[in-house]
């Protein structure tokens, strides 16, 4: 799965608006949406938001786990923790990227944001290595891991993968010539 | 215990506090780690002046003006108070300071820091410093003795020290404490405290008592201990009179006890346990503030009438009561001394005031201290306001309350009765207050305005909710405006005038057409405005004058007229106008408001004539208002919403409460808006406030309404509520359509069903209960439909005693039904144009037209879908419940038209076309939610499908087949995501040109049915034909020939007759053929269908000029399905 695709399974999460205009119920097909009445907070799917937030149609409520102390909380957890922490949510990596890319103004302390969630981040990808690792060089056959995001899974699964592959290929490589020897 | 706690609430950031009461008691004053001293006026106080000064603040002491605090960077400062500003550093240490004190004259304050020190300093003169050494460890407290003689000093060295303060020598060393390394490890503060007055006793915290020494002989007379103190005691105060000796422990309890009789009169405990780190007691006695580590501030009310409860037992009796008021009354102390200045109260209020301040005195006065006092005062104020009658009573009462028994020095009468309430200072609805540097103007449906005043700034930030109504405006407030309303045609500001300017009127009217959008009017000189707030073109202003001028939106003076009070808020929608005023003083706490309600259209009229207005007991108006479909809505400092019941007189019925949703106490739900369509209570939640600061950006919240109606956990009490609260929020359409306005039918008509399942479902648990008389009583108010569906529950129950009640009851309201329809028939004309005033005749020649007609039947084929079940087996039935749609219908129409009238912009900005939205889930029959706006483009596509439709659609869809001749447009949802498929692959002028032919077709077919001119007729046809209707039809002109003066009804009953006289096999017959051929029509549209075939050649060329490539109809097949 390609990381944009990742992110557009992510527009569909549900986020709280308040726009500035004033429209009946809206009829699409994955269900409908509105009625929207300027200055009353209404639930959209991301994308909606994003679209109207650039038209400057919105304003874009913060996700409740988008809270300085929320995150912190999250971080200190992950940092204690050798497994995976549940995090607040599925897709907090894109959301916090499509919203402060475009909604920055909307949120309050972005850049704290940005940092905290990216320190979470990078904690939980160098867990992610370091638990690939182990799994290679002690040559498991299978392990869990939980409470990974989708986003999370598909940053290590192509080079996991590939470099399984490639450690295949060349061990069985070197097994006919061990054949071979004899 | 009469002592009563009040809740605690956040002052400051966690960690270490202090407090203390301003000298003559109007004020709590707290320190906190945060750094800053708060000042609060009472303990409700939600904007308590802060002044920052420092990083911490240890300790904090007030006397004479100069507020000294320790903070964290090792100085004792000074502050003025109340203002707040620096007044200089009076002594520095190597480390903070821990405890301040000052002494009894105000003259000295000592300081005991952590570097061991204990530094005494002039106020006056800081050179003047004695330092006092001795100590081996931080220093936890210092205590001033009354006479100035002697300091004492604990320490973490674990030694209390008595210290000569002229000859700086240690007199007296106790060593009692326990040792520890530093103040943030000792187990108490140790807070010494010398007993007032006599100052004979120095009170000392050692452990979990507290012993008492003597000042001459330095010895250890007594110690004070109780069995609640489970931890170390921190803090003890003495109160003003040294009688009484309160302490604060690390586990929160909080005790008091009378020193001399050493007897624990009182004891409490801190409602989470915290540690009590800072106390002081009233100066008069009567209440202790207290503040714990996680920055709380708390405070114990009615100590003293406890404490001398034994000396007088009336007191005691009387002070929890009056001490509710007090409080209130502090809220509004500051107004009243504003009313004051502004020399516009009427001679009561500064005799109120006298009242309020004395009335508190006297309940917190200590016996034998209060007197000389509480007479100062009292002096004061008669020098103030001499001439008053009343004030010379106050003494006396006071004295009363301080020597009952003892001096009963009735003179004079004593005046105990009920005292008034300070009246309600006028405001804004919807704003902050006036004196926060950012606050919020207005919000309300239309938009926010943010006032900011600060020293770079003094400005109005106007920004709308809906950018189509106007972009955001920034504007320079150099006038001063303080009072602001915005409407969606303009923003109406306003100052108070003051000794050189006039009180000034201004209004940005940015929906005016030409190119001066503002102007600005001048009140007379000394009149001031109070309250303003716009309508639909007018705009309305009260003044200090007693007096509401009404000006036009453009700037014309209208009407003016008197109001019999001071105003407090008004408030405009559409053409009402709706006043609150003071109709006269309130008492206990209470207001006494009155309300009037205009109506300023073209027929001008008072709705309500100065009525008191409701509110809770002791609350005031906090929000006033009207709801989004123009209710007047009021809600006070309670959070109980009223809204005005119309149908019920004019009437103020509770429909909720905004604290129920608020968890603590000093929560608080700021309203901005109230609609009853949806059913939404907007408001702020606000933490420990009463209303929203304007950063962060609040955020609106929306409440639900509840009629506090008995028993609503069962499920009885709940459909009661439901039933009335929906009953209460659909008045407005009655109102809406009496005045004129556009209402959305579809949602009445939902509503009244909702209404009506209510019922019955009431109905049915009340038939459970063998309730039969309760039955009757809901079936009294069901509409005739639904009392025969409860006819047919309860015969289905077996219970025949009350089906024949409900029998007779259907009978009486058929009866009723075709009474009213009569009177109906007889003046329709004059009705509409009552209702209509003029319009009457537009509506005619607007309902010839296509558009119009298949509107109506959209709503009309919405109702029959809902009925189609109960006339499928009640076929005489359905005539009467057919009558009665048809009996509301015309009266409906009338208003859908005056909303289209340019002058009445629909109080609703919802009602917007747009485009048609082919992914609609639509269910059939259902229209699109705004009947009135219906977009055009729909209509064309509607039309477009009925053209291109095939027969084997037709008879695919029996419903739809038998519609057309009638119903030439209604629209159906499959056909319609084909049309948009045709609309995609057809060019648009081939479009119009389709269009064009096809209402010319129409025409045609329209004239080639002989349809009957009457609309009932229209509605009748567009039901599913029961057998019943087939013979009628087929023997209307029997019927008619027979008796050719008959008048539709008639004929239906007379049909009615002669088909019940059939035999039994024929009427099977026919209903047979209502079943098998659904549409009797269809024959006849087959014929007429050839000789419209002419009429429909040009429109089939222009089919055929576009074939459909396969694509477009492969996908329009895949949508059908």
């Amino acid at each position: 799965m390609d990381l944009a695709e990742v992110e557009f399974l992510a527009e569909k999460e549900i986020v709280k608006i308040i726009p500035n205009f004033s429209l009946d119920k809206i009829y699409l097909i994955g269900g409908d949406l509105g009625p929207f009445n300027p200055g009353l907070p209404v639930d959209v799917p991301v994308w909606l938001a994003l679209n109207l937030k650039q038209r400057q149609k919105c304003r874009i409520v913060p996700p409740e786990w988008m809270d300085t102390d929320k995150l912190e909380k999250i971080r200190e957890q992950e940092r204690k923790l050798d497994t995976f922490s549940p995090i607040l949510s599925p897709y907090y990596m894109e959301l916090t990227k499509l919203i402060l890319n475009h909604a920055a103004d909307n949120i309050p302390k972005a850049d704290e944001i940005r940092t905290l969630v990216k320190d979470i981040w990078d904690t939980r990808i160098a867990k992610l290595r370091l638990s690939a690792d182990s799994f290679i060089s002690q040559q498991e056959a299978h392990a869990r891991l939980d409470n990974l995001t989708l986003m999370e899974i598909n940053t290590t699964r192509s080079f996991l993968l590939d470099s399984l592959n490639y450690m295949y290929k060349l061990h069985s490589n070197l097994q006919p010539g061990r054949t071979r020897d004899y | 215990m009469p002592c009563e706690r009040k809740p605690m609430r956040y002052g400051h950031s966690e960690g270490h506090t202090d407090v203390c009461f301003d000298e003559d008691g109007k004020c709590i004053v707290t320190c906190g780690s945060d750094g800053d001293v708060r000042i609060w006026e009472s303990l409700d106080d939600d904007d308590p002046k802060s002044i920052n000064v420092g990083e911490k603040a240890y300790s904090v002491a007030l006397k004479n003006g100069k507020l000294v605090t320790a903070v964290s960077n090792n100085t004792v400062q000074i502050h003025t108070f109340p203002e707040g500003d620096p007044d200089g550093i009076l002594t520095r240490f190597t480390t903070n300071a821990n405890h301040i004190a000052f002494n009894t004259s105000g003259s000295r304050v000592a300081a005991g820091s952590s570097d061991f020190l204990v530094k005494i300093v002039d106020v006056m003169d800081s050179s003047q410093q004695k330092t006092l050494r001795g100590h081996e460890a931080p220093v936890l407290s210092v205590a001033f003795d009354t006479s100035d003689e002697f300091l004492a000093s604990s320490s973490c060295d674990g030694s209390v020290t008595v210290w000569s303060i002229e000859s700086q020598t240690q007199v007296a060393q106790w060593k009692v404490l326990q040792k520890s390394s530093d103040v943030s490890n000792a187990k108490s503060l140790c807070r010494l405290a010398w007993q007032p007055l006599s100052g004979k006793l120095l009170a000392v915290p050692v452990d979990m008592t507290v012993q008492l020494y003597d000042r001459d002989t330095w010895t250890h007379i007594s110690t004070l201990s109780d069995d609640l103190i489970t931890q170390v005691v921190n803090v003890v105060v003495w109160s003003p009179c040294g009688k009484f000796l309160a302490a604060g422990t690390v586990g929160g309890n909080l005790l008091i006890w009378d020193a001399d009789a050493k007897l624990c009169i009182e004891r409490q405990k801190h409602e989470k346990g915290f540690t009590v780190c800072g106390m002081a007691w009233h100066p008069s006695g009567g209440r202790i503030a207290y503040t714990d580590t996680e920055g709380c501030l708390g405070l114990l009310e009615g100590v003293s009438s406890s404490s001398s409860s034994s000396s007088s037992t009336t007191q005691s009796t009387k002070a929890p009561a009056r001490k509710e008021t007090n409080d209130y009354d502090d809220l509004f102390d500051e107004d009243d001394d504003r009313v004051l200045d502004e020399g516009m109260s009427d001679s009561h209020s500064p005799v109120k005031k006298a009242i309020m301040d004395d009335d508190d005195d006297d309940d917190d006065l200590m016996p034998s201290t209060g007197r000389p006092r509480n007479r100062g005062a009292f002096l004061d104020d008669d020098s103030r306001d001499a001439g008053s009658v009343k004030l010379d009573k106050l003494p006396e009462d006071g004295s009363s309350f301080i020597l009952p028994a003892v001096d009963p020095i009735v003179s004079r009468p004593i005046y105990d009765g009920p005292m008034p309430t300070p009246p309600q200072r006028s405001f804004q609805p919807g704003s902050t207050p006036v004196h926060l540097m950012h606050r919020f103007m207005m919000w309300n449906s239309v938009g926010i305005v943010r006032g900011y005043n600060d020293e770079q700034d003094n400005a109005i930030d106007v920004e709308f909710h809906d950018t189509a109504i106007h972009h955001a405006m920034h504007l320079t407030n150099t006038l001063g405006h303080t009072m602001v309303d915005l409407s969606q045609e303009a923003v109406l500001l306003a100052c108070e005038g003051t000794d050189e300017l006039a009180s000034k009127i201004q209004c940005l009217h940015f929906s005016c057409w030409d190119t001066h959008k503002e102007w600005m009017v001048d009140l007379p000189q000394g009149e001031d405005v109070h309250a303003l707030c716009l309508g639909q073109g007018w705009a309305a202003v009260a003044t200090s004058a007693l007096m509401v001028r009404l000006f036009s939106i453009g700037g014309v003076q209208k009407e003016i007229f008197s109001l019999p009070g001071a105003v407090v808020c008004m408030a405009g929608h559409g053409e009402q106008l709706l006043i609150v005023y003071h109709r006269g003083t309130g008492f206990d706490g209470d207001q006494a408001l009155g309300v009037q309600l205009l109506q300023l259209g073209r027929k001008r009229r008072q709705v309500i004539h100065g009525e008191p207005l409701p509110l809770s007991r002791k609350s005031y108006l906090a929000w006033m208002g009207f709801t989004a479909e123009g209710t007047p809505c009021c809600i006070d400092s309670e959070g109980v919403v009223r809204m005005l019941n119309r149908t019920l007189g004019n009437t103020w019925t509770p429909v909720g409460n905004t604290r129920d949703t608020c968890k603590s106490k000093s929560d608080h739900c700021w309203v901005v808006g109230v609609h009853e369509n949806p059913q939404q209570l907007r408001c702020i939640p606000c933490k420990g406030s009463r209303f929203p600061p304007t950063l962060p950006r609040p955020a609106v919240a929306i409440l639900s309404f509840k009629l506090p109606y008995c028993q609503t956990t069962t499920e009885k009490g709940q459909m009661e509520e439901q039933y009335w609260r929906s009953m209460l929020f659909h008045n407005h359409y009655g109102f809406l359509s009496s005045s004129g306005y556009e209402i959305d039918n579809e949602s009445q008509t939902r509503a009244e069903k909702e209404q009506q399942e209510l019922l019955m479902k009431m109905f049915a648990l009340s038939c459970k209960l063998e309730r039969e008389f309760r039955c009757v009583e809901l079936a009294e108010v069901m509409t005739h439909s639904v009392v025969t569906l409860a006819i047919r529950y309860a015969s289905r129950s077996r219970r025949m005693a009350l089906a024949q009640r409900l029998n007779e009851l259907a009978l009486e309201k058929a009866n009723q039904l075709q009474e009213e329809q009569q009177q109906e028939e007889e003046e329709p004309a004059y009705q509409s144009v009552v209702q209509n005033s003029g319009f009457s005749h537009g509506y005619r020649e607007y309902r010839g037209s296509d558009q119009m007609n298949s509107r109506q039947a959209q709503v009309e084929s919405g109702c029959n879908d809902e009925e189609e079940v109960e006339e499928e087996y009640q076929p005489e039935e359905q005539m009467d419940a057919e009558e009665s749609t048809d009996a509301s219908r015309p009266r409906l129409n009338p208003f859908k038209k005056g909303a289209k009238s340019p002058e009445r912009p629909s109080p609703k900005t919802v009602s917007r076309g747009g485009r048609a939205n082919p992914f609609k889930v639509s269910v059939a029959g259902k229209s699109s939610g705004s009947p009135a706006g219906q977009p055009r483009t729909t209509n064309v596509l509607d039309s477009m499908t009925l053209s291109n439709r095939k027969p084997t659609a037709l008879s695919g869809n029996s419903k739809q087949g038998k519609a057309p001749v009638l119903k030439p447009l209604a629209p159906k949802s499959k056909s319609k995501t084909q049309a948009t498929l045709l609309q995609m692959s057809i060019p648009k002028g081939s479009i119009k040109k389709q269009v064009e032919s096809q209402s010319a077709a129409e025409t045609v077919k329209e004239t080639l049915v002989a349809t009957p001119p009457a609309s009932t007729e229209n509605t009748e046809n567009s039901k599913p034909k029961t057998g019943f209707q087939l013979w009628l039809e087929e023997n209307r002109k029997s019927i008619l020939a027979d008796n050719p003066d008959f008048e539709e009804m008639d004929v239906i009953k007379e049909g009615m007759g002669r088909f019940r006289a059939l035999s039994a096999e024929e009427r099977l017959i026919w209903t047979e053929r209502a079943k098998g051929d659904s549409d009797p029509k269809k024959r006849k549209r087959e014929e007429g269908k050839e000789m419209v075939e002419n009429a429909d050649a040009d429109e089939g060329s222009v089919k055929k000029k576009k074939p459909l490539d396969t694509s477009a109809k492969l996908s329009a097949f895949a949508f059908n399905k």
